[in-house]
């Protein structure tokens, strides 16, 4: 199908308007591609620094504790087991907490790692041997304190359900740079989905072509890929031949360009049918890399065939490293944003198979070796100046113990409560100063008292990152000038941390 | 690149390319809006210098710099002067608001000015007057404008199979084509109307349309997002669709039904609509939180879905471009603010439907415990009646073990009752004792109250209800006949279902930041006749699918595309691509296998396997076998956090918050839906099976599938792609019998074996003949023309 300098005119003239402020959804939406339609012609969004062309977003979804990984905090130590003092709790909310609870140390050792000295827990062993690539921050906050709200807020920068997530927000402005794969690729480990559920990549009042693919590692690695069984890629393809002369038909009589968008996309259909599959087959890398990884090409979780997976891990599911290689070959094949969750990490030490001292060490090792592996495989690509690697959860835990649980130390039941005021998130990579830790807690890690990181502060670097400028970056939806950063203008980019 | 400028002088609203006056609502306010009003609008906490401009008096009085707009005098005007200003300092907006006045803009400001700044209310805001003429009158008119004028009819069939998808969702009944076959009279196309307005396929496609606002789901969202037994409530939409109940009717059942006198069980049934808000069952969330969210929700839901108002800002500060203060914002909500619901695990309070058989079981296993706990205190020797007091040892160990567990397994058992009981949740005013008293929440926080504020409606819409306002009172001031957004808003949403876009594209917006109407008259015109017209979304409908503006051709060349890109004007009958259900629907009735099944509980047709993996919910989608799995996509089981997912490819809503209207989009997984899915695949082997026996040539049975599926006459020569497609599968499946075996099973259809296009006629019913027709009626599923409105 070829395009004649009039259509394409036409095309140009539909995402023009498409993109002009006259709002979307007018007749022919022209979208070529997986490309997004914004890109050259949204202005407004280009800043000064493109210091990152891609990214991937390692969500651990439950929120990691900070106190066993990355916070080292002896003060907790020596109040450790005592009633935690009031300035922990007045005024507070709490998800579980109730009454008075008690101070918990930190439950694991610590190190200082690298020429940098950053400190990590002896949980972390091969990101210690990366330290140096490593932008800590230390001291972020958020206002949401439940997994569900507090997750959207992170990647859609609203805590209610309905806004695009960044991963749309990114594809939108930015498009793909690969024509037969998705702009936005979302890979998910841990048996579970999150608990935000799919609005966490969905494209809310953005189009809904911005909106993250879910690319699994079972049956069809995108939904409806393949075709069915008994019809074979040259049938297809013949009905696709014979789909095409009779749309072109159409088109003579309705002289309408979505019709021949519509062709487009059914070869775009055709291609991906053949390039997803070849992207998602990590067997094909060389066992070298995956060792780095840690990854089991085809390894499944014990946890995946059961109903409560928290109660089943055994430590041993690959999906997450098979993940972390997967998005790797995403990246290198032009795809703009990955999104990883990980399901697994709420260690409240309320029932077993989620507790700070037996399950956390667990999903600590499935995930150390595979994200020290993918910075490390990245940076020998050369791919790990401009690409932008983020890793969080969607709030802290307190210093203290959940003690609606048990007021006293019990293995397998050792636990801490939601804290959004405290937590450490990391990036890498993409333009982000390396070796540096930016920011400052308490001498109890419950409030930051240096430089405090808020979590629109870091959705604002990040599109700084990538090119585009957060307060300008916007979409015209219910009277507002929508923007990840959200309405106010506090958020700023964190230029300390930029090189 | 040509082709871009030229467009951009096409689309500019006024300036140096367009003579005439210029008009203060359409090419004065936009500006003001989107570039001053933020610091210098309604919003007095953000407000910069004391100044406002959204104001008329305020923004032409003498501040200490000189008189912001001074009429007639654009050098005289301070404001202009800090528009136009090259001082990064002194110019407005300042450089830190992001924003930039254009040259075009700043043109048209001066002009403005220099004409004498004359002002005006915001045009949505304005009494509806009916114009004078007819419907089409004020269609042509508006084509007029732009040098454009009325396409002719459309064809009989492409009317016919627009008019049934219209009004139904499906394609037309083969009755219904022949009459279009045969040309059809005025009389014949009135008649249709009317029957397809009866039909009670109406409601069931219409309340689609609703539900996406009602923002309608089998589940409770959020985290957990368990099930919720809510469907009653979609069935009274349809029934009320279709019994075409008056619009002030509709209102009043759905945001106070449990206030009208002597309610009805049906009317308790349609206040479920504002109990679609999401309800936290996530461990650890502070209930108060989240009802106050669903309260919001109401409010939010409410303005926009009547009056197109969007409130997202007025909850943390007073709305910065439509006059709303928080105050306002607030006092809405305390009429939502009364009812019992508190984001409780059930969901409370629910009205209760049990069957008679649920009622006697319920009845029957509370017996048995009252039986057993009566037995127990007997032979345990404790006196049921005196609780506590211990009376001698009791008789026999085994006996008190063997009845405690009589009476465990009689509690199950009617637990278990009562869980089979279906029970709605709907809304039930607090007694007025127990009163919420509501405050503003400062910057959106329920945790920082602020002034108490009574309950009330939004100042300026029409007088304000006498007493205490509830939200029967507030029902009643949406469709008073002095409010002139929810004729307006109605009327704009029923034209974009029939058109593609709405007169105001903006459909959610009507405030200063949303879209100017492309044709105010003709919005106003119908406005007026819905209003006017008893409320009847039937009329209204019959009206427009009457006019010629609505039967023109919908095949236009680019001169008509490019003056009218969205067709916001009416200039052509609507071509677009048919929504996610219809488009299921359409597949599954053309193909035979469309279940006429309606109502009840949702269903689970077939999805992939994996997908429900949330957190903590452990129902599983067990796909539906017989007349459920072909049911029409309104049935389909919705659960928020994971959608049906071939619908939500189709830009489906996903029932989180209300959403106005569905953005179209074009996607490659579209393609992949509607080629892979199984639910296509087996209507695919059913037309391909239906195909078989209907002529004597393999062409002519192809020819034939593609009328039943087109609704329209199709030449052989036009078939010929598919003709020649299917010889070639043929061919293919004849010399692969294993990939025929295997696609038919997929398909769903049974080979006759023996019975090949020789013996039989027409294609035959062998596995090769029913796989080849197969993937030729997977193609004709896939026709462009198929999956468009006509």
């Amino acid at each position: 199908m070829t395009l004649t300098p009039e259509l394409w005119i036409q095309r140009q003239l539909t995402r023009r308007h498409l993109l002009g402020g006259m709002g979307l959804g007018i007749g022919a939406m022209a979208l070529r591609s997986f490309e997004g339609v914004a890109r050259a012609e949204t202005k407004p969004s280009v800043a000064g620094s493109t210091r990152a062309k891609r990214i991937i977003y390692l969500h651990m979804a439950g929120a990691p504790s900070q106190f066993e990984t990355f916070e080292n905090k002896p003060e907790l130590a020596k109040l450790h087991l005592q009633d935690a003092p009031p300035s922990f709790l007045e005024g507070k909310r709490f998800a579980f907490i109730r009454g008075v609870p008690k101070v918990l140390a930190g439950q694991f050792r610590f190190g200082k790692h690298g020429q940098s000295g950053q400190e990590m827990s002896e949980l972390l062993p091969h990101l210690s041997g990366v330290a140096d690539k490593l932008c800590v921050l230390r001291g972020v906050h958020t206002d949401q304190f439940n997994h569900a709200p507090a997750q959207l807020f992170v990647q859609t920068g609203s805590a209610r359900l309905g806004s695009p997530s960044m991963g749309s927000w990114v594809t939108y402005g930015l498009g793909s740079t690969n024509t037969d794969l998705p702009g936005f690729v979302v890979l998910l480990s841990g048996g579970k989905t999150p608990d935000g559920g799919k609005s966490l990549w969905g494209s809310g009042f953005l189009p809904s072509v911005y909106q993250g693919v879910q690319c699994r590692t079972e049956g069809d690695p995108v939904l409806y890929l393949g075709d069915p069984e008994g019809m074979s890629r040259g049938m297809r393809r013949r009905m696709l031949d014979a789909l095409a002369e009779m749309n072109a038909a159409e088109h003579a009589r309705s002289r309408d360009p979505e019709t021949l968008t519509r062709v487009e996309q059914y070869e775009l259909a055709y291609r991906m049918q053949v390039a997803v599959p070849e992207v998602m087959d990590i067997s094909k890398e060389p066992k070298h890399v995956l060792e780095m990884y840690g990854a089991v090409p085809g390894g499944r979780a014990e946890a995946e065939a059961q109903s409560d997976p928290r109660a089943f891990y055994r430590g041993g599911d690959p999906t997450f490293a098979n993940n972390c290689v997967l998005a790797r070959r995403l990246l290198e094949a032009g795809v703009r944003f990955v999104q990883l969750y990980d399901w697994g990490w709420d260690h409240h030490g309320s029932s077993p198979g989620e507790s700070i001292d037996e399950t956390l060490p667990i999903k600590c090792h499935q995930t150390d070796r595979a994200i020290a592996g993918l910075l490390r495989d990245l940076e020998q690509r050369g791919m790990l100046e401009d690409t932008l690697v983020v890793w969080g959860g969607e709030f802290g835990r307190t210093p203290m113990m959940q003690n609606n649980v048990r007021s006293e130390l019990k293995k397998g039941f050792v636990g801490r409560d939601h804290h959004p005021h405290a937590f450490t998130l990391w990036m890498a990579g993409g333009g982000v100063r390396p070796g540096i830790s930016f920011g400052k807690t308490d001498e109890f890690g419950y409030y930051p008292v240096e430089n405090p990181v808020s979590l629109r502060d870091i959705q604002a670097t990040i599109l700084h990152q990538l090119g585009l400028d957060p307060f300008r970056f916007s979409y015209a939806f219910q009277g507002l000038d929508q923007r990840l950063i959200g309405p106010a203008e506090d958020p700023r980019v964190l230029r300390e941390i930029l090189l | 690149m040509n082709g871009l400028r030229i467009f951009i002088a096409a689309v500019l609203p006024a300036g140096a390319a367009f003579a005439g006056t210029v008009d203060f609502a359409r090419d004065v306010q936009p500006i003001l809006s989107a570039n001053c009003y933020a610091c210098h609008g309604p919003d007095e906490s953000h407000r910069k210098a004391g100044l406002r401009l959204d104001v008329e008096a305020e923004a032409k009085r003498p501040y200490e710099d000189g008189v912001p707009v001074k009429p007639g005098d654009p050098a005289g005007s301070t404001a202009l002067a800090r528009i136009l200003s090259q001082d990064p300092d002194e110019v407005m907006p300042p450089p830190k608001a992001h924003r930039v006045v254009t040259v075009e803009q700043r043109e048209i400001l001066s002009r403005w000015i220099a004409e004498g700044a004359p002002w005006g209310v915001h045009w949505a805001f304005e009494p509806v007057r009916r114009p004078e003429g007819t419907l089409d009158d004020q269609v042509r008119t508006g084509l007029v404008s732009k040098g454009l004028r009325m396409q002719p009819r459309a064809s009989g069939e492409k009317l016919v199979r627009r008019l049934a998808l219209d009004l139904t969702g499906l394609p037309p009944g083969a009755d219904m084509v022949a009459l279009a076959e045969g040309g059809l009279s005025e009389s014949e196309y009135g008649g249709l109307v009317e029957r397809l307005l009866g039909a009670p396929e109406f409601g069931e496609h219409w309340a689609r349309m609703w539900l996406d606002l009602a923002r309608y789901a089998d589940t409770k969202g959020y985290e957990k997002d368990l099930g919720r037994s809510i469907w009653p409530y979609r069935d009274w939409v349809v029934g009320a669709l279709n019994a075409d109940m008056r619009l002030d009717q509709f209102t009043r059942e759905q945001l106070a039904g449990d206030l009208l006198p002597g309610a009805t069980e049906s009317q308790i049934i349609a206040t479920a609509f504002h109990r679609n808000t999401m309800t936290n069952d996530e461990g650890g969330t502070d209930d108060e939180e989240f009802r106050v969210a669903a309260v919001k929700d109401r409010v939010d839901t409410t303005l926009q879905v009547w009056m197109g108002l969007t409130m997202g800002c007025a909850k943390c500060h007073s709305h910065k471009y439509d006059p709303i203060s928080i105050h306002d914002y607030y006092a809405v909500y305390a009429v939502f603010n009364q009812t019992e619901d508190a984001d409780r695990g059930d969901d409370a309070p629910r009205l209760s439907k049990p069957t008679p058989d649920q009622s006697a079981a319920s009845a029957a296993a509370a017996t048995k415990v009252e039986e057993a706990r009566t037995a127990l205190a007997r032979v345990s020797g404790r006196d049921p009646k005196s609780r506590g007091f211990e009376a001698a040892d009791p008789d026999d160990p085994a006996e008190v073990s063997e009845w405690k567990k009589r009476l465990s397994a009689a509690r199950e058992e009617q637990r278990r009752a009562d869980a089979e009981i279906l029970a709605i949740p709907v809304m039930r005013e607090l007694p007025v004792a127990k009163h919420r008293k509501t405050r503003v929440h400062q910057r959106g926080n329920f945790l920082e109250p602020g002034a108490a504020v009574e309950p009330g409606v939004l100042a300026g819409f029409g007088p304000k209800p006498d007493g205490a306002v509830d939200r029967l009172k507030f029902a009643d001031w949406l469709v008073s006949p002095a409010n002139p957004l929810t004729p307006r808003v109605w009327a704009n949403r029923v034209w974009a279902r029939l058109f593609g876009t709405g007169i105001v594209e903006t459909e959610e917006d009507f405030g200063a930041q949303g879209a100017a109407p492309s044709n105010r008259a003709l919005l106003d015109w119908l406005a007026a006749e819905y209003r006017d017209g008893g409320w009847s979304l039937k009329h209204l409908l019959k009206t427009v699918v009457l006019s010629e503006a609505y039967r023109q051709e919908s095949a236009v060349d680019k001169t008509v595309r490019s003056a009218d890109p969205g067709n916001q004007l009416g200039s052509r009958g609507g071509r677009h691509r048919l929504p996610a259900e219809v488009i299921r629907d359409q597949a599954l009735a053309v193909s035979g296998l469309l279940s006429s099944k309606r109502g009840g509980p949702s269903v689970m047709p077939p999805q992939p396997s994996g997908l429900w993996r949330s957190a903590y919910s452990g129902r599983q989608w067990v796909d539906a076998e017989g007349e459920d799995r072909y049911r029409r996509g309104l049935y389909t089981y919705l659960k928020r956090t994971t959608p049906y997912p071939s619908f939500l490819t189709f830009d489906a809503v996903s029932g989180e918050v209300c959403q106005i209207r569905r953005i179209r989009t074009n996607t490659p997984l579209q393609a992949l839906v509607t080629l892979n899915d199984p639910v296509y695949l087996e209507a695919a082997g059913a037309l391909g099976q239906w195909m078989r026996g209907q002529g004597e040539s393999a062409g002519e049975c192809v020819r034939r599938g593609m009328e039943r599926a087109l609704s329209r006459r199709v030449s052989m020569e036009e078939a010929r792609p598919l003709i020649a497609l299917y010889k070639d599968a043929l061919e293919e499946m004849r010399r692969f019998p294993e990939q025929a075996a295997a696609l038919v099973r997929t398909c769903r259809v049974q080979p006759e074996s023996g019975k090949t296009a020789s013996s039989a006629g027409g294609l035959g019913s062998g596995a090769a003949e029913l796989a080849a027709a197969a993937v030729v009626a997977n193609a004709v599923l896939n026709l462009d023309e198929f999956l468009t409105h006509p």
